[in-house]
This record gives C-alpha cells, sequence and structure tokens, in this order.
C-alpha cells in the first residue's frame, strides 16, 4: 500500500528552516520563484522549507513511537542524530564484526533500527549497501497564487549580558544585537510512505521481519505522521518562533501501488489528485481518498486514512 | 509499429539531480537525463510485480534494478516548459576535525521548476514490443506505473503524473524536422536555442556511473529545426529524434 498526503499550511512569523548565517544575521531558506513582467522574468526570492528539514523531523517522531513500544532504534537514532550506518564506525555498533555479504549488512541494520527500515541508509565502504528511504518529502513553498505575498522579514533581537565596572575587560559588549530572518507564507508540500518497503529487503526483495514486526513497522510510521502533522513538530526554531497558523487544508490518497497527489502548491490539486484517482479505477484498482478543509479537522482525515489501511490488514 | 507513453509530469517546484562526476562543491544537471527517466519509471514497475530489490550484486560488481527495464524503452526523451533554474542556498557546516572546531560553506544546488507560469514535464517512453513480450510486463502494466513515477532525481525531486496517453507511431528516417524534445548531438544541425549538456549514456546501464560512457544532449527551448540523418517518430502532434 502507497500514501500520499499534500498538506497546506499557514505559518506566520516563522524561522523553520535556517541558511547562510553572515555574522549576526541569520537568514531563512529561500527559493526563486519565477515572475514574467513586460515580456521579462524577474526573480522574486520566497521562504521555504527543504524536504531534509521535514524528513529529519518525521523521523524524530517515528524514533520516539518506535521507542514508546518497544521497537528497536540504534544509539545514534535515538539521539535524533541520523547518520545512518554511514560508515564502518557507526556500522560496528550495530554488528561487529562486520560481514562482507550486503545482504547480512542490510539485514543487521534493519533488524536493528526502525529508522534506518523506514528512513534508508547508505553504507559508503566495500561493499556499498544503499537502502532508498520509504518515505519521500517534497520542498515546502509558497502556494502559487499566494507566493507573492510571502516575505521574509529580519526581527531585530538583542542579548543582554549583566557586566559590573571591575569585571569589564576588552570590548566585551552589555548588549548585542541579532537578527532573525521570519517567513510568513501559506505552504503546501507533499509527503508520500510507500508501507509495502518497510522491513523488506532492498536486495533480495524478501521480508527480513516477522509479520508481526512489520506491521508494527508500519503502524508507527503512520503513527509519526500523526503525530507530527497535528503536533507542527516540525522546523527549527520552534521554542521561540513557533509558527502562528495551522494546516488549512490536506488530502490523503492510499493506493495498492504508487500514486502521488497533485502538490498543494497548484490551486486545483484537491480535484486534479481526485480525477487522477478515478483513472487508477480503469487498472481494476481500490484506492482510498479524503480531505480535510472546512468540514473536517486534519486529525479526522488522517485517522480515516489509518483505519482505512488497518481495515485492509497493512497492520 | 511502436508504442509510445506520453507522461505530463508537475513537479512540486524542485528538481535535484546530481551532477558526475562530484566535487566538493556539487553541481547540479539543470535538465532531466534520459537514465533518470527510466529510474523514475522502474520504481512503480517493479512494484507492481512486488520486486523491492534496489541493488542486485554481482561479485564485486553492483547495478541499479532499473536495469531489470532498461531494455523495455527503445528510447525516452523529455520536454521541459519554462527554464528551469540553478540554485543552492550557501549552507555552513561546523564539524570538529581532529579536537579543532573547522566551518566550511558548501552548496546543495537543484534546478528550480518554480514560477508563476505552469512548469511543466512531459516525457515520452518508446516501448520495445520485442522485449516486452518476453515478459513478465504488459504494456498495462507500463501504464500504470508512469501513474505511479513519484520522483524525478534524488531527495525532494517529488513528482506527481497528471496525464497517460499512449499510441503507436511508425520510426522514420528524415533529413529534416521540429522538435521540442531533447535529442542527441550528434551529427545534426540545429536552428533555434537550446541547451547542451553532457549526461550519462543510458546504454552504459544504471546504477554505477563511475566508468559510464556520457552523452551530449539538446534540450531545446521552444521547438528547434534539426537537420541531419535522423531517426525520428511521430508521437500525436509532436516528433521525437531517436539517439543514433
Amino acid at each position: 500500500m502507497f500514501l500520499s498526503v499534500g498538506v497546506r499550511f499557514e505559518a506566520n512569523v516563522e524561522a523553520l528552516n535556517m541558511v547562510e548565517t553572515a555574522g549576526n544575521y541569520t537568514k531563512h531558506r529561500r527559493v526563486p520563484y519565477l515572475v514574467e513582467e513586460d515580456g521579462k522574468l524577474k526573480t522574486v526570492y520566497v521562504p521555504a522549507l527543504s524536504g531534509e528539514s521535514l524528513a529529519h523531523a518525521y523521523q524524530e517522531h517515528l524514533a520516539r513511537e518506535a521507542l514508546s513500544i518497544g521497537l528497536p532504534v540504534c544509539d545514534d537514532c535515538r539521539r535524533n542524530e541520523f547518520f545512518k550506518s554511514m560508515n564502518k564506525a557507526h556500522l560496528k555498533k550495530k554488528i561487529d564484526p562486520i560481514p562482507e555479504d550486503p545482504k547480512k549488512i542490510e539485514e543487521a541494520i534493519v533488524k536493528a533500527c526502525v529508522i534506518e527500515d523506514v528512513g534508508g541508509f547508505l553504507y559508503a565502504e566495500k561493499p556499498p549497501v544503499r537502502r532508498t528511504s520509504a518515505f519521500q518529502v517534497s520542498y515546502a513553498l509558497p502556494v502559487k497564487s499566494a507566493a507573492l505575498f510571502a516575505t521574509s522579514e529580519p526581527q531585530l533581537h538583542a542579548r543582554h549580558a549583566q557586566i559590573n565596572a571591575s569585571s569589564k575587560k576588552g570590548n566585551v559588549s552589555e548588549q548585542m544585537i541579532y537578527y532573525v530572518e521570519t517567513g510568513t507564507a501559506l505552504y503546501g508540500f507533499t509527503f508520500n510512505l510507500d508501507l509495502d518497503a518497510i522491513g523488506v529487503s532492498a536486495i533480495t526483495s524478501g521480508p527480513i521481519l516477522e509479520e508481526d514486526e512489520i506491521k508494527a513497522r508500519r503502524e508507527v510510521a503512520l503513527k509519526a505522521l500523526f503525530r507530527m502533522l497535528s503536533s507542527s513538530q516540525f522546523g527549527a526554531k520552534l521554542s521561540r518562533f513557533f509558527p502562528v497558523g495551522g494546516i488549512t487544508e490536506l488530502v490523503i490518497t492510499v493506493t495498492e501501488h504508487p500514486f502521488v497527489v497533485t502538490s498543494p502548491i497548484y490551486n486545483n490539486y484537491i480535484d486534479r489528485t481526485q480525477k487522477r484517482l478515478a483513472v487508477l479505477k480503469e487498472f481494476g484498482e481500490e484506492y482510498f481518498f479524503t480531505v480535510a478543509d472546512e468540514n473536517k479537522v486534519p486529525e479526522e482525515a488522517l485517522k480515516e486514512a489509518i483505519d482505512y489501511l488497518r481495515e485492509k490488514g497493512a497492520f | 509499429m511502436t508504442f509510445f507513453l506520453k507522461v505530463i509530469i508537475r513537479p512540486t517546484g524542485i528538481v535535484a539531480l546530481r551532477a558526475l562526476p562530484q566535487s566538493k562543491m556539487r553541481t547540479a544537471l539543470r535538465y532531466i537525463p534520459p537514465t533518470t527517466l527510466i529510474g523514475a519509471i522502474a520504481y512503480p514497475l517493479l512494484h507492481l510485480k512486488g520486486s523491492r530489490t534496489e541493488t542486485f550484486y554481482n561479485k564485486r560488481n553492483f547495478r541499479s534494478a532499473a536495469e531489470n527495464v532498461l531494455r523495455l524503452f527503445n528510447w525516452v526523451t523529455v520536454k521541459i516548459e519554462g527554464k528551469p533554474r540553478l540554485y543552492g542556498s550557501l549552507l555552513k557546516i561546523n564539524t570538529i576535525y581532529r579536537g579543532k572546531a573547522q566551518s566550511a560553506v558548501t552548496s546543495f544546488p537543484f534546478a528550480v521548476m518554480y514560477g508563476e507560469a505552469d512548469y511543466s514535464i512531459t516525457a515520452i517512453y518508446l516501448i520495445n514490443e520485442e522485449e516486452l513480450s518476453k515478459g513478465p510486463y504488459t504494456l498495462r502494466d507500463i501504464e500504470r506505473a508512469a501513474w505511479g513515477m513519484v520522483r524525478i532525481g534524488s531527495r525532494e525531486s517529488v513528482i506527481s503524473v497528471e496525464s497517460v496517453k499512449k499510441g503507436k507511431t511508425e520510426i522514420e528516417e528524415m533529413q529534416e524536422t521540429r522538435t521540442a524534445y531533447a535529442f542527441q548531438f550528434k551529427d545534426v544541425e540545429v536552428e533555434g536555442k537550446g541547451t547542451l549538456q553532457s549526461v550519462v549514456d543510458w546504454r552504459s546501464g544504471i546504477g554505477d556511473y563511475s566508468k559510464a560512457k556520457h552523452i551530449i544532449m539538446f534540450y531545446p527551448e521552444g521547438i528547434v529545426t534539426v537537420r541531419g540523418n535522423l531517426k525520428v517518430a511521430k508521437c500525436g502532434e509532436e516528433v521525437i529524434i531517436l539517439a543514433s
């Protein structure tokens, strides 16, 4: 089974994804948005969140959910440091001595860590072993119809230090100003989850784990998504720049084989998704479709999708 | 007669394709090479048959599972509406190396297909019916797989397939044609604007590109006129030029 979710969320005064620190100025991540003006192309930079940032948050939730029901999570992933068995030093924590057979390396990693099972890994040694992530996340970009209203504005802050005259040395300042660029936009992003990939070898195509554990891992993968979206716990600087807003719309599809919702950055994404899904009937494929809008909260839509997957025996 | 599939794709704004070979400062490809298009359709196609294999090993060599479906296609090409723009934020990486804190600056550029105009990618897959008849896939499987393409390239390059049309075409030889689709830039004369890009020759296989051959592809901006000893196929109202 394959789950695809399109999310639109409003975020006012957020600092969810920062790059390019220059001295005391921290810039928000941006991407160019091309506008045509008098026959010429003009670039407007709009705030954005990288898929990596969203993926990191999802894996944090996944680690927490997995541990809560006693599923294995390796030491690195428990600390939310997703090195993912990238070299011998990290792999040795899971299996020592390291086998030469790639199948055995993959098996050891998948058995030892839910995060690397669901989120993939790349062991970049000899032999190299890779496992593509079972979930995919797009960039979160301002929806196109409102992209020109998206802003990234620097906010001035000051840090104060208490210094008395006798302890003042050199040019230590009692005040240090710094700027944080905050973004405001209606964002859209896509999240996909291939449930059939969980607990299954990317080399032999056979199951690595018992059926019960595969189902338990699928369930935590879904719970982690629910938790991430429901709690808005993704992105950086949440302690002081928690975005004002929340999910405004959400569309979910569940299909037997891969299928991706039309990106929510486009205005007609719900209708387009529904029309495209109808084509799958011609292939004799069942599907599930739901939308969270004014009449349904995102949590209800997500629960419907999870219930459908339970009915279908995914977990 | 040869079957073809015309697949219209909507990007989610970002297409991240890494150019090879890599140095410390990564570079990105602006346009989509044939190997990426095959990889994109391979994943849902293998999924249909319950295959989760992505790498297969032969002693010390390893290849991508996409090679299992590579021969199903005589040629794949792409047309892009809207010129992608290469962009990458500067990233500061702080590391501790031998006990000393170090700071480095890098960037992960990608092609941005995001703007007021609607960017769209149209891929055409020419199907090798002889290979298809050997099994295990049917034309219907390939059509369903086309609807199931989830990514073009790496990481955040999520896409959605908006339309899949199938048809039949004849491969003809001619001296001149007009096309909007990418073609191999070899022994041809081109009239019109476009970009030349070196890409991995899909015939070298998919997966390990360390010793792969490269070919030069021409990616037109709009429609260009091409002259030379051309092998072409008419796919609906449009023409594609096959690689030599």
